[in-house]
Parts: C-alpha cells; structure tokens; sequence
C-alpha cells in the first residue's frame, strides 16, 4: 500500500482508523485518510466496497464504531451508548461540524416543499444565522454559477436531474463548506445529463475547493482528481496520483476495476 | 374498581347485546341491497340513475346520521299522510327508524365501496366470459360479483364496524342498546370509567371478531393469493 | 304557539329561526375546529410514538387507536361528559359546593371529539411521514440542523402536506361527529333544531334545513380544502 503523499497545505479532513459494522457485515476495516485543503480525492469502488459509508461517516450520518474524524482540526467527540453503540458525544459539536461541510448526494435530496432558492437560503439563514438579505445575494450568485439561476422559483419537482443536482450543488456551497463531500453524484442521472453536472464540479476543483468525490465517473477521476483512493471491502487497496494509479497500479483488482 | 358493580354492569349490557347485533345485521343486510343498486345505477350510464345515486351518496355522506335518525323519526310524523299511511305502524316505532336510518346512511358509504370493486374487475376477464357465450347477467352474477366482493372486502369490512359503532345513536331515540343501558348506569349510579370500560370492551369484542370473521372470509375468497391473515386491517372508514 | 312556516325556519326576521341557527351552526364549527385542533395535539404524539417512540410509548399509542376505532364515539362523548362531571362535583364537594356539577358541554365535546379524531389523525400523520422522501430529512441533517430545526422547517412541512387529503377526510367526520355534542345540551346546529322541532310542529322543516345547513358546510369546506391541498402541494412530489 501507498503511502498518501504529504502536502504541505493544511490537513482539512483527517480519518484515523475507521470502522463501522452494520450487524454482521464489517463495512469499513480501518480507514485512515488526510485531506489537505485544495485536494480533490476521488473514491472509487465497486458497490460494497464501504466507500459510501466512508463519506456518511465524515459528517456524522453514519457514526463509526471506532476511529477518530477530524475536520479542521477539530476531532469528533465520541462517546460509547448504554446499547454499546459508538454516539457522537456532543451533538451541537456534529452539527456545527456538518455546517462546515457540503454535502451532494445521488438522489439529489432538494427539499420538495421549497422552491430553488429557498433551498439554497434555507440552511444559511437558519442555521449559520445569516442575514436574509445576503443569503438571498449570495445564493442568486450561486445559482448563476452553476447555471440554473433562471431557475431560482422553481418546485424541484419541475426541473431535470442535471439541474436538481446542480441546485443541490448550490445548497451545498451556500454553507460556505470547509469542504465538499459528492456521493455519487451523476449515478442518478440520465447520461446525457451527467456532463453538465460534473463541468460544474470541474469548476469547483479548478477553484482550489477541497473535494471528497464517491464517483464511478473514471474520467473525472483520472482528470480532475488529485488523488484516487480505490476501496475493496472496507479497505483501501490502492491510493495515490491520477496519472500514477491509471497507468501503473499494482494492485490487479483495480487493475481489473478500470478495465471495466 | 369494584368487581361488584363491573359483572353487575357487564350482565345488565349483554342483555342489550342482541339489540345492537339485530340493528347492525339488519342494517348491514338490507343497506347491501340499497348500496349494490346505487352502485349499478352509478354504472348504468343511464343519466337519472346516474345523478339519483350521486345525489343520494353527497347527502347521506355529508350529513350526520344523527340529523338523518331524527329526520326519520320525528320528522316523518309532521305529516298527516305519513301518519295515515299504512307505513306508520313501522314508521312510529323507533326500532325501525334506527333500521331504516341506518340502512340508508350505510347504503351510500358502500355504495362507494362495491362501485370501486366493480370498477377493479379487469375487463379482459369479462370479454373472456363474453368470448365464451355468457349472457349478460350470467357474467355478472359468476364473473363481475365475485371479482368485484374480493376487492371491496377490506373496505366493505370497515363499513361494518363503522355500522356496528353507528348502532348507539339508536339510543337517542329510546332505544336501550348497548350505549343505553352504558348511559342510563352511568346516571344512576354516576360511576363513569367502570361502565365506560364494560361497554367499551364489549363493542371492542364485537368488532375484533367481526374483524377476524371478514379476514376469514377474504382468506377462503383468495386462494390465489394466499397472503397471511390481515387481522388489523385499516379501520379507518369514515365514521358517520 | 303559532305554527311558523318553512319560510319563517330560514328566515332572518323577528319572527325567523334564521339567526339562531346560524349561531347553532357557528358552534357547531367552533366544536369541531377546537376537537380538530385537540385530536391534531394527540395525533402529532401519537405518530410520534408510533414512529420513533420506544416499546412503551408505541404499544400504548397502539392501544389507544385500536380502542378508539374499535368503540362508538358517543361512549367516549358520555365519558368526557359523565366523566367531567363527576370530577368537577368531587372537586366541588371538596370545597363545599352541594349536590352535582355540570361539566360544560362544550369542553366535553370538544375534548370527546378530540380523542376520537386524534386517533383517525395518528394514522393520518404516521402515512404521511412515511411518504416523505427520506433523503430531504438526511440532507437538513448533512447541513447542521439540530432536531428541533429540522423538525419545524422540513420534517412538519413536508410531513403536513402529504397529511392534508387526509385531514380533509378527518374534518368531514368531526364536522358530522359534532352533532353527537348535542346530547351534552351544547346548543350547536342539531339541539338547536331541536329545540325548533320541539317549539312547533315542523320537526321535518327544522331537521331539514340543518341537514342542508351540513350539506352547506361540509361542501363549502371541502372546496376550500381541496384548493388549499392544491396551493400547498405545488412541487411535493408523490409516490
């Protein structure tokens, strides 16, 4: 196994032997991973791999039963439960934490009630306390960035997948995140949509934003990314440079993975 | 709580069991008829029949039973000619009203009910019954109706429970059901939660069996697909 | 007492019975928006333990809707009013009031109606959280909401407006259940009828008109529920 390459930038995300079982199955066998600030690590994986649980476990959506996160800097308190489960230990901490991170799932998740804008104003108006007026300014920026600002009063409900999850991209980056954290992020779209979203997040990369990206999108990997990790059942098996793993990985399973 | 008073109480209510269960049967059984005719005349693309029956289900569905109880029984002895009529020796009985009242109210809720179930019958089985020579009420009578009551089952079984729940308004007008004889022990001897708890197990106890008797029935009517017992079904039917 | 008319039951004038029903049918609005608004109380509670509750809160949530669909309602109205009254004649004898104390009818009725269509919207309101998508719940959580936040601003709305064809159902039955009221002597739209019924010889006019009275509101409400359903529905997906 590699050694992940140290960069002098700032560690924005620090994972420290992770493990999470769901019952029987051991989904994550000790994860340990540094993202520096401006890094866009993709991770790739075929499905139960653990490479979706690794990212819900950043921010809390799926709680680890050992191991250390820390984002910022600032490590996760965790505490042991009366029923033996791992709980956060502080949940204002998590929510903050979460707070700083944007997250963008497959299934897009736009809240249905709300219209564009009001999903891209909800989080920083009532949970980062921003004034309404600026998170109004800030979230027609937002939408104008990822293209869809004439799609500001739209119901979720009337746009296509690409534009779902490119509101949902906007939601995410009004929280003014730390980091990103993309699961999966075109696996729900038609293909012909998949571009518009990812030129999207190819802009974000290019802007120097620290990116976690769960992805089957080997290209986007292979060109955006500055690092891949490769996940086989709940372990990296291979990690490091683009241009390194792509062209000459020692590992045969990811040999074997992007052949496909 | 006085075990005393409770099997005082529960002997004095099963007295007035076989009211209840003659209301709500007789209701149930002639409302049937009522509510399979409504549903034809729904189905019958024939514009009166059509208008009479949705007429008919938006007033009994959007008016209280009760208005609908008191209109029969004492409304209908304002007039002379129903007073003379040779009605009236029914008609005067509060029995009778409770029956015919609740027959008719049960009627439009399941009306609604057998006309989703005729509505269900695929029509490539009933072009197969007709491919196969059937004459017109042949089909319906071995084709549509059998199809049509598996469907409406569930929800045919909610109305009854509903109807069997309806049968205490028969108490406001003198009858002394289950509900009656609960209100008139409540007044004499003002002891509440016991007689509440009595009665309440007793309706409880009728509408679990009746519950388990059309999760039976629909049981023996499904052999095709066999599916475990719905004993719980949703008894959410409107109430009345 | 002179025999009024069919016209003079409807009628607003001196002689007319127009405004007293009018004011029947106002409180029979007041006695099922209050038992509405005491069966939503219950029923959010009731989903609640249902949904999230632990064993004990489940199984008596569990309970109370079994019992509450399984017995008639004008048993739980005899309960509240018996009941009530027993309670506030103890509590007057205990400071030395004589004899027996009526609990207002209204109260009872309301709170009768209450628990009988909490139970109806337990079930309204478990259906409709189950229709919410449950990733715009994970991603309120992903942005920080604490359970409180996440509660008032995405799980009630979405949870509400899925809940809506459904409590128009449930209005529509309290609307009609509030005439079980009557027998507590509240004056709403049947007792008042009643008493008209019983003041002349026009059982049948007086009855009449308040069933068209019901008609009337169950109709005009319906209307304006089904187009709030609509107003509130834009964009919530289905299924």
């Amino acid at each position: 196994m590699n050694i992940p390459a140290k960069s002098t930038s700032p560690v924005a995300i620090g994972l420290r032997d992770l493990h999470k079982r769901f019952g029987p199955l051991e989904v994550l066998k000790g994860i340990s991973l540094d993202a520096s600030e401006g890094e866009v690590i993709s991770i790739l994986g075929s499905s139960g791999s653990g490479k979706s649980t690794l990212l819900r476990c950043i921010n809390m959506l799926e709680v680890p039963d050992s191991g250390t996160i820390a984002v910022a800097g600032e490590t996760i308190r965790l505490r042991t439960a009366s029923s033996g489960k791992s709980r956060p230990a502080d949940q204002r901490q998590v929510d903050r934490i979460r707070s700083e991170l944007g997250m963008v799932f497959q299934s897009f998740n736009l809240w249905s009630h709300k219209t564009v804008l009001e999903n891209v104003i909800e989080a920083p108006i009532h949970v980062l306390k921003r004034p309404r007026s600026e998170a109004i300014e800030e979230a027609e920026a937002l939408l104008g960035k990822v293209g869809i600002a004439d799609k500001r009063n739209h119901y979720p409900a009337h746009l296509s997948g690409g534009q779902q999850q490119r509101a949902a991209i906007a939601r995410a980056l009004a929280m003014r995140p730390k980091a990103m954290l993309f699961d999966e992020p075109t696996s729900a779209l038609d293909p012909e949509l998949v571009g518009e979203v990812l030129r999207v997040m190819r802009g974000l990369a290019e802007e120097g934003r620290t990116m976690l990206v769960v992805t089957h999108e080997m290209g986007f990997a292979r060109d955006v990314s500055s690092r891949v990790i490769f996940l086989h059942k709940g372990a990296i098996e291979e990690e490091g440079a683009p241009h390194e793993v792509f062209t000459n990985s020692k590992s045969e399973r990811f040999r074997q993975f992007i052949s496909k | 709580m006085d075990i005393a008073f409770a099997s005082e109480t529960l002997m004095s209510l099963l007295s007035a069991l076989p009211l209840t269960l003659e209301l709500a049967v007789t209701a149930i059984a002639l409302g049937s008829v009522v509510a399979l005719a409504l549903a034809l005349a729904r189905l019958s693309g024939i514009l009166v029949l059509d208008w009479f029956a949705r007429a008919y289900v938006f007033v009994f569905r959007g008016t209280p039973l009760l208005v609908q109880i008191f209109l029969i029984y004492y409304g209908l002895s304002q007039f002379a000619a129903v007073r003379h009529s040779i009605f009236w020796p029914i008609l005067r009985e509060p029995y009778w009203c409770a029956v015919l009242a609740l027959m008719l109210n049960t009627a439009a809720y399941a009306s609604e009910i057998i006309r989703g179930g005729l509505l269900s019958v695929p029509h490539g089985q009933v072009e197969a019954a007709r491919a196969c020579g059937m004459p017109r009420f042949m089909i319906f009578r071995r084709i549509v109706m059998p199809l049509a009551i598996r469907q409406a089952l569930p929800g045919y079984g909610n109305e009854m429970i509903s109807m069997v729940k309806a049968t205490s308004l028969a108490s406001i007008i003198t009858l002394m059901e289950i509900t009656g004889v609960a209100a008139r022990i409540i007044s004499e001897s003002y002891r509440v939660i016991e007689v509440f708890v009595v009665a309440g197990a007793i309706y409880l106890a009728i509408n679990f069996l009746l519950t388990r008797l059309i999760a039976f029935i629909e049981y023996r009517l499904t052999p095709h697909q066999r599916q475990p017992l719905a004993i719980h079904g949703e008894l959410k039917g409107e109430a009345h | 007492m002179n025999s009024p008319g069919f016209l003079d039951i409807v009628s607003f004038g001196p002689d007319g019975w127009g405004h007293v029903l009018a004011a029947g049918a106002w409180m029979t609005i007041l006695i099922a928006l209050a038992g509405i608004a005491i069966g939503s109380v219950i029923g959010t509670f009731g989903a609640w333990a249902k949904i999230s509750g632990g064993p004990v809160p489940r199984a008596i949530a569990e309970a109370y809707t079994t019992i509450l669909r399984g017995i008639p309602d004008l048993l739980v109205i005899y309960l509240f009013y018996f009941g009530g009254s027993a309670v506030v004649t103890a509590v007057g004898q205990f400071f030395g009031a004589e004899g027996f104390v009526s609990f207002p009818g209204f109260v009872a009725g309301a709170l009768a109606v209450g628990v009988t269509s909490g139970a109806q919207q337990t079930e309204v309101f478990r259906g409709a959280f189950r229709a919410v998508h449950p990733g715009e719940l994970e991603a309120a959580t992903a942005c920080g909401m604490g359970r409180v936040l996440r509660f008032r601003r995405i799980t009630a709305p979405l949870t509400l407006r899925h809940a809506l064809p459904g409590l128009g159902n449930v209005w529509q039955v309290v609307l009609k259940e509030s005439a079980l009221v009557s027998v507590t002597g509240v004056v709403e739209l049947l007792r008042q009828a009643q008493i008209g019924a019983g003041s002349t010889s026009l059982p049948f006019d007086f009855y009449f008109v308040a069933a068209m009275i019901y008609l009337a509101i169950s109709t005009v409400s319906g209307a304006f529920l089904n187009a709030s359903e609509h107003w509130f529905s834009r964009g919530v997906r289905r299924g």
